[in-house]
């Protein structure tokens, strides 16, 4: 049947009417609240007394702010090292967790904990864990003749220490995404695939990694979007140190608007943060399309 | 003061937006003013502030104060921004010190220097004298003090007699500080002399300002325009922090707040500079309590909090300044004092027959209240203060991590500071 | 790898692993179970020196727990279902219809995530305050009845499915409508499991916002709850991680009911 001019006219209407709901309460709820941060970017102001026009001065500060830059560098380590990691490993995890192994369903609960867990008590846990003098990681480390280390306390480590921590704090979320899409894999299509002659890896390789695509876009995606603007855990850790060696772009703009009380330098801290996002995202959706399979 | 963990916050008061003005459910019914005030207590405090509300309530039939907790102390400035573009915030709000020069930049907080000359009822003049400075700004006295505490050595009796060295006395020197620390020091057994808040924040900073002080040094020039940190004071103050830390590796240097309590108790540290609120965490430990080690002298450094009070109009400020009068009369604050251990506010509390019955309660209180009489100096009460902090913290992070040198990295932020002080904040 | 053990290998990677991700319960567990006094060690121990059940009682009973609790449900409830209708709209829409604006719009609402609540928490709660929401539950759900996240996880979950059924179905006679809710969302339980847990996670835990816009303790969440065992000095950690314990319990029985959905068995095969 072909489909006439009515219908394609209603195909319009219909999208829109679909994305209606969804679109005012975010529109409601995220755009109108950026644009008050857009304008607060414009403004030199510290939410306490009247706000004065700063125009783009804001912005041409941080062009010329070492400690920015810093941050922005910082993040983006930071950024590349969690996103690979935590998708990479989540998919370990998830073909582990895909079977029909006795406990299953425990494993499944434990990997998933730490995602329930707050985010005080796994600052807790870890400032105890890496602690130099009293942690048992320097203690294990220890007995196989290694460290030991500073972790928290060395500049040079900390970053990776919350790489670390960040990742197994998240490495259940990816878990949970993946096992839904590995359900989406029809059995006989792997049947087929043995049938033909293909290995193990091969099969992996050629068939089931293609049909996880979409899940694989979706998690590099919201990842990244995610790692840009790590706070919570560093603040219940390093606060941003030592030295300054995990202050993040977040944590540089929680700095300047809470505690300096610059709050229209923070606002523009936030809008260089979202370009920067955008133009990550733009690109991995862009390259996602091409690449990724979805089913016929 | 101490400094807790989590995200920032913001409040309001009231849901009457339709109704206009709201002003955090306060207002007037029937010629009783109804006020609100916000506080972050908990626990023993959390039932004092009750307690002392009900008896006011009672005792002032035409006031009714209604007391609220917003939650963690850390997040209250952002609390009261946002109430306040709201327009809808409380009559009277607990604010740490460290806020006061930025809080008196908002129209709605209430200039108390007017209603300190006009009522000598108050007795303004009772209060420590670093309370009273730290309220101050400039010409405005932004806040009635709420807490008042100081840093002292707080030590492990056990681990002194282990380790044969006698008590700290109160002509201790920085020497003496240095050579128990070392002696008290024991790598297989994971023991430290000395517990040092390392992670670059106000908590890094203050005890370096004892130190500075003592050694005869001041954080800034008398005009406010320029760093003074950096002197040889400063720089004495920095290399016994160096030396202790990467010489005779006597410090633990605890990366946030938490861990040195914890370790303390269970006898792993021999000695802390810190105040009263941490008493209660050492239930195992028998501490004893004394005087900071000196260098030139034993000052030592006070964190004050304050009453803020936001104007809601002429009843409500009044019934405010009543209650706050009241509740910081010297009676009041001696119950206080005697149900939650903080220090007395006032010198003329010391006086009072409670106050025997308070000493008695806390062990080791009454040397912190004698060295209320060393809190000096104060921090600078500047809107760019948190600036200065940090470019401080900076530095004495770095020495105690052995990555810089004591000269130049007070040196290097005291170009910061400068920089800063000279944009006119 | 043809290792003849009486156990499937994957059991050795998923012990280890498991045992890492459970650390911070049994610690919790621990510290939730002794007297205030026995949690003032450092290191801390992983061996309760007591159990001290009454933690529980007096953790619930110091603030109205039951009422938050309530209020808690209420709001992550709603919250779950309104992202699940919703999202699956509009994901449905970004997947498989052609409109006017359909990337950039996409674009637009997935931009909404890259800036951090810390900056917009501000004017969101201006927008509530207009709504006359504050102070209430509907000010708590409001700002989370929809995601951006949820709309793109269901987009890219409806791409994957054969889009033959829906088009035969349209052939059929049926409407939109009811090809999204009577073919693809029956074939999409597995992301509709996913998104309501995560939903119910993020709602359930969620600290900052419910700090901002609450103040009668009427309407206060578990979370808030949990903040009033943290004081400006002191925390009183074994009631804290009590009330923690009982807060991630629902978490967790939500979790591991929902895995019927999500994970389903997989003797189940066929067309899907």
């Amino acid at each position: 049947m072909r489909p006439g001019r009515r219908i394609l006219g209603s195909e319009h209407l219909a999208g829109w009417v679909f994305v209606l709901p969804a679109t005012v309460l975010i529109v409601l709820f995220g755009i109108i609240p950026i644009g008050w941060v857009v304008v607060l970017s414009l403004q030199h102001n510290d939410l306490l007394a009247a706000p004065t026009w700063a125009g783009l001065s804001n912005y041409r500060e941080l062009a010329h702010d070492p400690e920015f830059r810093d941050s922005v560098r910082r993040t983006i380590v930071y950024t590349v090292l969690f996103v690979p990691i935590s998708v990479g490993g989540a998919l370990a995890v998830a073909l582990l967790l895909h079977s029909e192994i006795r406990f299953n369903r425990f494993y499944r609960t434990a990997v998933f904990v730490p995602v329930a867990t707050s985010t005080v008590a796994t600052g807790i846990l870890f400032n105890w864990l890496l602690d130099p003098t009293y942690g048992i990681a320097n203690y294990l480390l220890g007995k196989v003749g290694l460290g030991p280390y500073g972790f928290f306390q060395d500049p040079d480590q900390a970053l990776y220490a919350i790489v670390a921590m960040t990742v197994w704090g998240w490495l259940g979320f990816d878990v949970i995404i993946y096992l839904a899409a590995l359900q989406g894999i029809p059995a006989d299509v792997l049947e087929a695939a043995a049938l033909d002659g293909a290995t193990r890896w091969g099969t992996f390789r050629h068939v089931v990694l293609p049909l996880l695509s979409p899940a694989t876009l979706f998690l590099v995606v919201w990842s990244t979007i995610n790692a840009l603007q790590v706070f919570d855990e560093i603040y219940v850790t390093t606060r941003g140190g030592p030295l300054q060696a995990t202050t993040v772009l977040v944590y540089e703009l929680y700095n300047q608007a809470f505690a300096l009380f610059h709050a229209g330098y923070a606002a523009a801290i936030a809008l260089v943060l979202f370009l920067i996002t955008l133009v990550f995202s733009v690109i991995q959706l862009w390259v996602g399309n091409r690449r990724v399979h979805y089913s016929s | 003061m101490r400094r807790r963990l989590l995200l920032a916050t913001a409040l309001v008061a009231a849901l009457s937006l339709a109704a206009g003005c709201g002003g955090g459910s306060g207002g007037s019914s029937g010629g009783r003013v109804n006020i609100v005030l916000w506080h972050g207590y908990v626990d023993t405090e959390g039932k004092a502030i009750n307690a002392a509300a009900a008896l006011f309530n009672k005792t002032h039939p035409k006031i009714h104060i209604t007391v609220q907790n917003y939650g963690n102390s850390d997040y209250a400035l952002q609390k009261v921004l946002t109430a306040i573009r709201g327009g809808s915030y409380p009559d009277i709000v607990y604010l740490y010190g460290s806020w006061a020069a930025n809080v008196a930049r908002t129209p709605h907080a209430v200039d108390l220097a007017p209603l300190i000359k006009s009522d000598p009822s108050i007795h303004w003049n009772d209060f420590w004298p670093a309370e009273r400075q730290a309220v101050t700004v400039g010409d405005k006295i932004i806040g009635v003090p709420a807490l008042v505490d100081n840093l002292a050595l707080v030590y492990n009796k056990t681990l002194f007699r282990q380790a044969g060295i006698p008590y700290p006395t109160a002509s201790w020197t920085w020497d003496d500080l240095r050579a128990a620390a070392e002696k008290l020091t024991n790598p297989s057994a994971k023991q430290f002399g000395w517990a040092y808040v390392n992670d670059a924040s106000e908590d890094t900073v203050w005890r370096f300002d004892a130190l500075l002080w003592q050694a005869g040094g001041d954080i800034l020039t008398p005009d406010d325009k320029h760093a003074a940190f950096n002197s040889p004071a400063g720089v004495k103050a920095a290399t016994l922090l160096q030396q202790m830390a990467t010489v005779d590796h006597s410090i633990y240097l605890d990366s946030g707040n938490d861990n040195y309590a914890n370790l303390f108790n269970s006898g792993k540290i021999g000695m802390l500079f810190t105040g009263p609120w941490d008493l209660s965490q050492f239930p195992d430990a028998d501490y004893g309590v004394q005087i900071l080690p000196g260098d030139q002298n034993h000052q030592t450094i006070s964190g004050p909090d304050q009453w803020v009070m936001l104007d809601n109009g002429d009843a409500r400020r009044k019934a405010a300044w009543t209650f706050l009068k009241w509740f910081t009369s010297p009676t009041e604050a001696m119950r206080w004092s005697l149900a939650t251990g903080d220090l007395p506010i006032r010198a003329s509390e010391t006086k009072l027959p409670a106050y025997q019955a308070y000493v008695k309660k806390y062990n080791g209180i009454s040397t912190f209240v004698q060295n209320e009489a060393n809190a000096l100096k104060a921090r600078p009460v500047l809107v760019d203060y948190n600036e200065i902090s940090q470019a401080m913290g900076q530095a004495i992070q770095a020495v105690l991590l052995g990555k810089a040198q004591p000269k130049q990295a007070l040196d290097q932020a005291a170009a910061q500071v400068n920089q800063v002080l000279a944009q006119g904040g | 790898m043809r290792m003849r053990l009486p156990f499937s290998p994957r059991h050795l990677a998923l012990v280890p692993i498991s045992a890492l991700m459970l650390l911070p319960l049994v610690w919790m567990f621990v510290t939730s179970v002794e007297t205030l006094d026995q949690t003032r060690h450092f290191p801390p121990t992983l061996i309760p020196s007591g159990i001290h059940w009454s933690n529980y009682s007096e953790a619930w009973n110091q603030a109205p727990f039951g009422r938050f609790f309530v209020n808690s449900l209420i709001v992550t409830g709603t919250a779950v279902a309104s992202n699940l209708l919703f999202c699956s709209l509009a994901g449905y829409a970004f997947a498989r219809l052609r409109f006017f604006g359909r990337e950039v719009l996409f674009i637009a609402l997935l931009a909404t995530l890259m800036v951090p609540f810390q900056v917009i928490m501000i004017p969101t709660f201006l927008i509530v305050q207009h709504l006359g929401l504050v102070d209430s539950l509907g000010g708590l759900i409001a700002p989370n009845l929809v995601t951006p996240f949820g709309i793109f996880l269901l987009r890219q979950f409806f791409r994957t499915l054969p889009v033959d059924l829906e088009e035969a179905a349209r052939i059929d006679g049926c409407t939109r409508l009811g090809v999204l809710f009577r073919i693809v969302l029956p074939l999409s339980l597995p992301a509709l499991a996913t998104l309501g847990i995560v939903t119910f996670l993020w709602t359930w835990n969620d600290f900052l916002w419910p700090l901002i816009v609450i103040t009668s303790t009427d309407h206060s969440t578990v979370q808030l709850g949990l903040a009033s065992f943290q004081g400006a000095h002191d925390t009183k950690w074994n009631l804290l991680m009590a009330g923690n314990v009982m807060a991630l319990a629902p978490m967790l029985i939500v979790f591991v009911v929902a895995q019927r959905w999500f994970v389903r068995s997989l003797a189940s095969t066929g067309i899907r």
